[in-house]
């Protein structure tokens, strides 16, 4: 087995990192769809050394998603159109919330839906399961690339005014700590950051995955059955930090970097560019311990350069 | 498990334009993994390729703690693959995912298509052949094929077979579905299977490896004579534990409301009844 050299409890660097009302022990977190519902991975990484776990986006209704192929591998990037398959709100109240209770860890919802009305439902059930459960949920990640069905199917968040209508949404509905999601397929990333802040997100999470496709040369079609599909990994990893430096410098609210985080040092450049914490996605498929590692080379860091605490490279890169 | 496996072996077996390699891991694994399982294997240390390589267990020597495994080069994760070498260490996940039942008693026939023969290996291996019939059918693009993907493991094995390629030159002409047919229409009287009790007198049963098509075939023909089915599944993989839901297949389940399952964790092998064929679902 590989086991992680030391226990992140055991150093001198202060992690405990405060996202404007949600404080975690750690500012390393699993990216939604990644990380199942917190049970796949639980026999190699022991969740109770990260800082949150996003679970998988859940829908109000239960989804079949896209048919396979759903993947498609491309330079140093993975294209996936799972299509947000999901058990649906009310079998994960019944079902998964009891069991993502029990983890010693703080747990993220990640919402997804198809109206406003969707948005608040989920809100509100979500709300209410959680005080049920011991306030077990810590936060709601709010993904706002979803199709608006009742305007053309055109993304809530590729519009300021849409984006802000949804987490607005929202807020109206549940005391928890909401994180907005950006899709990066806009045109002014910053625009939107401006907007969901207004609504009243207490965080932003940046990136989601950027739309892609790959073709087959073979059969001469498209690899994903669903032609289209988001890319993630190291590839994108140079435009996620990009938009994490220019969003740190458009809003005050916390930010949470991910996109194609693999190593400690990717850890460190998100946060150099504004990032209090950050998230860990297509990383966990190679290496199920990346959250661990890229743990322990953030401390080393930290240690090496006499950081008190990693809040303390937030921003520097500015 | 994860762990750094020793490799003992990684060489390329049968002719060059087969591009068959064995790769024989040394390690605990052995020690849990189980006909039908894979693991999931990381090419190179670098993140491109990024995904690991999902490869189905051939072959299990607990008292060694070994395990066999054989792949194709069909692009950069498997070409990358070939570039270990013998006492370097990989870093393995696994074993992972469901096994095929293992009988008991009475009768089994492995189909398998092209390359889909190496779990069929591994199953063939833990059956008690005292105890229970087996008979295999392999069918292959030609005889260079089915000698470079060991043709000869097989023939020491001393298992009752047959082979068919589509050029006639080993075996029977045609497909690998057309030999199970026959054998059937002239072999199942002689079996029953009561499948409330998963017994009967003689049971027989099929475990199949191989391209969609055949499986599906496989299946219809099994239908007809009343005889479970177990099939390997294959779907591209990311994660290999059940996290990103990249590798479903879609099933019917007993009051006909479609489903998905994971390929990887729920799978590879499933019941052959289960699984809806159709890609457009």
């Amino acid at each position: 087995m590989i086991r992680s050299e030391q226990s992140a409890e055991q150093n001198h660097v202060c992690l405990e990192t405060d996202l404007n009302g949600l404080t975690l022990r750690n500012p390393v977190l699993t990216a939604s769809g990644t990380y199942g519902f917190g049970e796949e991975y639980a026999a190699y990484c022991s969740v109770s050394q990260l800082g949150a776990i996003t679970v998988k986006g859940i829908t109000p209704l239960p989804r079949l998603g896209n048919p396979v192929p759903r993947l498609a591998e491309t330079p140093a990037g993975l294209l996936n159109s799972v299509g947000l398959e999901n058990p649906g709100l009310e079998e994960f109240q019944r079902t998964y919330l009891p069991k993502l209770a029990t983890l010693d860890t703080a747990v993220i919802v990640n919402i997804s839906g198809f109206s406003l009305e969707d948005y608040a439902l989920m809100a509100r059930a979500l709300d209410e399961s959680s005080a049920e459960h011991g306030n077990c949920i810590k936060a709601l990640e709010v993904n706002i690339s979803c199709p608006n069905i009742e305007h053309g199917g055109m993304a809530f968040g590729t519009d300021p005014r849409s984006a802000e209508q949804v987490i607005k949404t929202v807020r109206e509905n549940t005391k928890l700590p909401i994180i907005a999601k950006l899709s990066p397929n806009v045109t002014d990333i910053a625009e939107i950051a401006k907007a969901v802040e207004s609504a009243g997100a207490n965080v932003i999470s940046l990136i989601n995955t950027l739309l892609g496709m790959s073709i087959d040369i073979d059969t001469q079609r498209p690899v994903l059955a669903n032609k289209f599909g988001g890319l993630s990994g190291p590839a994108i990893k140079p435009i996620a930090l990009r938009m994490v430096y220019q969003v740190f410098e458009t809003v005050r609210i916390p930010l949470i970097g991910m996109g194609g985080i693999t190593t400690w040092q990717d850890a460190v450049e998100f946060m150099l560019a504004g990032a209090s914490a950050i998230g860990i996605g297509t990383a966990n498929f190679v290496n199920p311990l990346a959250p661990l590692d890229i743990l322990h080379g953030l401390v080393a860091y930290c240690e090496q350069r006499g950081y008190k605490s990693c809040r303390e490279l937030v921003g520097l890169a500015h | 498990m994860y762990l750094k496996a020793r490799v003992l072996e990684n060489r390329f077996i049968g002719h060059p334009s087969q591009k068959i390699y064995r790769l024989v891991l040394s390690g605990q694994l052995a020690l849990e993994a189980k006909p039908g399982q894979f693991v999931h294997l990381r090419v190179a240390e670098s993140y491109d390729p990024l995904l690991r390589r999902p490869i189905s267990i051939a072959g299990i020597d607990r008292e060694k703690e070994k395990v066999v495994l054989y792949y194709r080069v069909t692009g950069r994760g498997t070409e990358a693959l070939t570039r270990i070498r013998e006492n370097d260490y990989i870093s393995v996940l696994g074993p992972l995912g469901t096994g095929f039942t293992i009988p008991q008693t009475g009768g089994i026939l492995l189909i398998a298509g092209g390359i889909g023969v190496f779990p069929l290996f591994a199953l063939l291996d833990a059956i008690d052949r005292t105890k229970v019939q087996v008979k295999m059918f392999w069918g292959g693009e030609h005889r260079l094929f089915l000698e470079s993907a060991d043709l000869n493991y097989l023939q020491k094995t001393g298992a009752d077979y047959e082979l068919a390629t589509m050029d006639g030159s080993a075996g029977y002409k045609g497909l690998v579905t057309d030999l199970l047919q026959a054998y059937l229409q002239e072999h199942a009287s002689g079996h029953s299977f009561d499948s409330k009790s998963n017994s009967g007198t003689n049971p027989l049963r099929v475990a199949a490896c191989g391209p969609k098509g055949m499986l599906q075939t496989v299946v219809n023909i099994c239908r007809q004579y009343n005889i479970p089915v177990e099939v390997s599944l294959e779907e591209r993989m990311a994660c290999g534990v059940g996290a990103c839901l990249g590798c479903v297949c879609t099933v019917r389940e007993g009051n006909g409301v479609l489903k998905r399952k994971r390929v990887c964790k729920e799978g590879p092998i499933f019941s052959g009844e289960e699984v809806v064929w159709d890609d457009q679902v």
